[in-house]
């Protein structure tokens, strides 16, 4: 069977659940909302104004993982991956499939997202953001569809790994708020290459860490890449 | 036409033997009737049958190739496992769409199973709306999608009502007569005894009956003569004058053993024994499997498994 055939069907399994299609709007909500509220604190000593402007995404990523964990938990509910398994029985073809399915919507609105937040946020900023490059604007909205992408990804590949929504969400959004704020400004300890201190070196003016914009989001997409592994290997593995 | 092959399969989860040495075949047109009691295996085989779970030994193929290797299987094998495979928040249509998609079988096949199985009129709702048989319906007609040749379903009337159920016996019988392999698990017995030519009865995972149902039956009950009289004392002096063994039961009627209706038929006449029905009784599928189950030791209690 085709892969686009597959592709083309996982595609219609997210369009057609509105849950999936709220939290990939909840993406582009959050992410300018919070841009628009968090830019106007902008006093401190540490002021970055291209973090201020993608502040955001640090919010947006909550509803990306959602959308992640949830579109691949639809299918460990019930007797789901049975149905699915019987329609596509090349389980690596099918798992790739549900994972680009997942991928291109949130890259598509995380580029919404991006560049909403970026006009939001100047004019939010006004004069403070005047220091802005046209290249450091580029990698802000690039990297926040990027960022997104790849956080719904590593909760889309722990969900087939844990074959539940609720535990993945219940480890992630845990980390995400408390470990990460907690160990967040020790810099240069191990916390740098946790997946979202390391992604999120992308939305910053200057760094002080071993990893910059773009090696940072590698690092990323190593852990996402892990998950996805780990996750496909599970599928492949168990009987379902 | 395409058979499916069983062949010295076996399924353990740890140390449990759910599936243990199997070998049998499933003919196409005719409808096979798969039983036995809960935890017997026949899910698991089913299951196994599809590439669902991995055998731990042994092969089942379909025309000779695991299911995994066919493309597009859909078009080739329809199943009905379980009735919770659609998403409830999906519609009924959009569930058998992205189905069909993966699989490339044009939309118009959609509209037709879902008018086929009649839930056409609640197609555009989400499935959390609908009852037990609805979502039964909504599984055969995901069975049916790809016009396959090979029809595997688990506990089909499961939640269906009255006109369901003879709904189900046709649609079963129609598929068999247009030359499908059919194979349906049940534990009703009168069910399957509606539909199923064939039977394959499991116990324990292991295959106890492959065998016609009708030979199945002939085999383990003995018909029997079926009489009421308004003179039961000259009945009863007749049959033992004649040697036969007459038992009367509490609503009136009496059941003679070992007797042909035709014998006593001419019996009770000469003799002015007044009649008011006499018929043979066949043996039921219900008796044949209680029948078997007393005798096999593979029917004793046993935890189950889904």
């Amino acid at each position: 069977m085709p892969f686009t055939a597959v592709l083309h069907s996982e595609w219609s399994k997210i369009r057609t659940l509105r849950s999936l299609l709220c939290a990939l709007g909840a993406v582009l909500l959050a992410t300018v909302a919070f841009t628009a509220l968090g830019g106007s604190d902008s006093d401190s000593s540490d002021f970055d104004p291209l973090y201020s402007v993608f502040l955001g995404v640090v919010f947006g990523q909550i509803a990306a993982i959602a959308f992640g964990a949830t579109a691949m938990s639809a299918e460990f509910r019930g007797a789901a991956l049975r149905g699915s398994l019987a329609a596509v029985p090349l389980r690596g073809r099918w798992f790739a499939a549900k994972t680009a399915a997942i991928a291109t919507p949130v890259l598509v609105v995380g580029l919404a997202a991006g560049a909403a937040s970026l006009v939001v946020g100047k004019s939010v900023l006004g004069a403070k953001a005047d220091t802005l490059t046209p290249v450091e604007q580029w990698r802000g909205v690039v990297g926040c569809a990027v960022y997104l992408t790849l956080m719904a990804l590593l909760a889309a590949g722990l969900t087939a790994v844990l074959r539940s929504g609720a535990a993945t969400l219940g480890i992630l959004i845990p980390f995400l708020l408390i470990v990460s704020f907690v160990v967040g400004d020790v810099s240069g300890s191990a916390a740098d290459v946790l997946p979202d201190k390391a992604g999120q070196v992308v939305f910053h003016e200057s760094w002080d860490g071993a990893l910059g914009p773009w090696t940072g989001l590698a690092v990323t997409a190593l852990w996402t890449l892990t998950a996805l592994c780990a996750g496909a290997w599970s599928v492949r593995r168990r009987d379902a | 036409m395409t058979s499916i092959d069983v062949h010295e399969l076996t399924k353990e989860y740890g140390t449990r033997r759910a599936v243990d040495h199997l070998t049998f075949r499933v003919h196409p047109g005719r409808v096979t009737g798969f039983l036995g009691p809960n935890g017997a295996g026949k899910s698991t085989t089913m299951r196994l049958l599809l590439g669902l779970a991995r055998p731990t030994a042994g092969s089942a193929t379909l025309g000779g190739r695991p299911y995994a290797t066919l493309r597009e299987p859909l078009r080739h094998v329809g199943a009905l496992l379980d009735a919770e495979a659609a998403h409830g928040s999906r519609t009924g249509r959009d569930h058998l769409r992205a189905l069909a998609t993966s699989n490339r079988i044009p939309s118009r096949r959609v509209d037709e199973v879902l008018a086929e199985t009649g839930i056409d009129s609640v197609a555009r709702h989400r499935v959390k709306t609908y009852s037990l048989g609805m979502r039964q319906r909504l599984g055969i007609a995901a069975a049916l999608l790809g016009d396959p040749e090979v029809v595997v379903l688990d506990e089909p009337s499961n939640g269906l009502d009255p006109e369901g159920i003879v709904w189900i016996r046709g649609l079963l019988r129609r598929l068999a007569g247009e030359g499908r392999t059919v194979l349906v698990s049940s534990h009703l017995m009168n069910e399957t005894a509606s539909y199923a030519d064939h039977l394959v009865v499991l116990g324990r995972g292991r295959l106890l009956v492959d065998t016609p149902m009708r030979e199945f039956i002939d085999a383990r009950v003995r018909p029997v003569v079926r009489i009421r009289t308004t003179d039961a004392p000259a009945l009863r002096k007749l049959l033992a004058q004649h040697g036969h063994d007459g038992v009367e039961h509490e609503d009136g009627h009496w059941t003679v053993e070992h007797a042909r209706v035709d014998d006593i038929g001419r019996l009770v006449s000469t003799a002015g024994v007044p009649i008011l029905e006499l018929a043979t009784q066949e043996g039921t599928l219900e008796q044949a499997y209680l029948d078997l189950t007393g005798t096999e030791a593979e029917f004793t209690a046993q935890p189950q498994e889904a």
